[in-house]
């Protein structure tokens, strides 16, 4: 009888534990950044209004109000590794511009980079995916010019077959590319599969 | 009418000398591809130069370099190449400018050097939840499966208890 109410109470703790573990880690679940819908063609040829180039300006901050996003800027380059640099992860709301390729509003696709999360939940880009054609971006520079870019349509890529061309790629007109990370989330690595790129073309 | 006489032959002559100027003569150098992920391989081909009339020489200048390539190949579709190795390069757009063997130059292209592959970009904590959910339900079964021992060992003991 003894033995009996042991195992009562054992079946009993271990019940609470599973319990409690699943409940600490249901809410410890990340929420899944969106995706694009596929739907637009990022990468198609448009009409876009006769602007002439400007000069090279450092951009100091990035403003998409349709996702509500409004960040500082820093400069990134490449690691020893020759990969893309990303702003610190401890500033999670901070955008990097690729400063070795061209400014936003000069000739050619210019390059944005943003952590899609952190440790602290959603960061600068979780929501590009959410991006539609004709949204606007806009680029402040320390010229104190302000550049608007239209978006053309958001692509998600796998990372090993990342579309170099069309991001870093020349072009006849100023263009600008936003990249973050996306689709599914890879525990063994802990990184994202995917790469989201956001294509904008110059609007004013 | 004496302007539509005088500005018929200019614009001609213009147009003339446009193409016969070295300075001004069609891009005949390409990069392919132009644009190339650092310690990626491009090919330089000086499509106008005549390989009888020796080697071409492409001329590399960019960020920190200012290179000469030999042309090694007779190209496919006419003229002369040569395949760039890209490693160690600094990131960047490089002018690539070609000059025939005979010593007229053959145009020029640019060469954008990238970075590697994407980005990473995503910076979530490893441990998002799920192992901790699983180790739950490991214990969860466990403790299911010991109740229904519990319960059968019961039932046995108060079948043996009646009879």
């Amino acid at each position: 009888m003894r033995a009996y109410r042991l195992g009562r109470l054992l079946v009993a703790a271990l019940a609470v534990a599973g319990l409690a573990l699943v409940g600490a880690g249901a809410t410890r679940l990340p929420v899944r950044p969106p995706q694009p819908d596929g739907t637009a063609a990022p990468h198609r040829t448009v009409p876009a209004p006769h602007l002439p180039p400007l000069p090279r300006a450092v951009p100091v901050e990035v403003r998409i109000p349709a996702i509500d996003v409004r960040a500082p800027l820093v400069s990134v380059a490449a690691d020893a590794a020759g990969a893309l640099e990303v702003p610190p992860l401890d500033r999670p709301a901070v955008a990097g511009w690729y400063r070795l390729g061209v400014s936003p509003g000069e000739t050619g696709n210019a390059v944005l980079v943003g952590h899609v999360d952190s440790p602290a939940g959603p960061a600068v880009f979780f929501n590009l995916g959410r991006l539609r054609p004709g949204d606007t971006i806009e680029i402040v520079r320390t010229d104190a010019r302000l550049v608007r870019f239209a978006v053309l349509g958001v692509e998600a890529y796998p990372k090993d077959r990342f579309p170099t061309d069309l991001v870093y790629g020349p072009g006849d007109a100023a263009g600008l590319r936003l990249i973050t990370c996306g689709g599914r989330f890879d525990g063994d690595s802990g990184e994202y599969v995917d790469n989201l790129v956001v294509f904008a073309s110059r609007a004013a | 009418m004496k302007a539509t006489r005088f500005l018929v032959p200019a614009a001609g002559g213009v147009a003339l000398g446009a193409l016969l100027l070295p300075g001004t003569a069609l891009a005949d150098t390409t990069v392919s591809p132009p644009t190339t992920p650092v310690g990626g391989t491009v090919v330089l081909t000086a499509t106008g130069c005549n390989p009888k009339s020796g080697d071409a020489i492409f001329r590399v200048t960019g960020p920190d370099r200012d290179q000469n390539v030999r042309s090694t190949t007779a190209a496919a579709g006419g003229g002369l190449s040569a395949e760039l190795f890209t490693a160690g390069f600094t990131l960047g757009t490089y002018t690539v400018a070609a000059t025939c063997g005979d010593g007229t130059p053959d145009g020029s292209a640019t060469l954008t050097v990238t970075p590697i592959g994407g980005a990473e970009a995503g910076g979530r904590a490893g441990d998002d939840g799920v192992g901790t959910m699983a180790t739950g339900a490991t214990l969860l079964a466990t403790a299911l499966g010991g109740a229904v021992i519990l319960a059968r060992r019961r039932r046995h003991a108060v079948t043996a208890a009646t009879h």
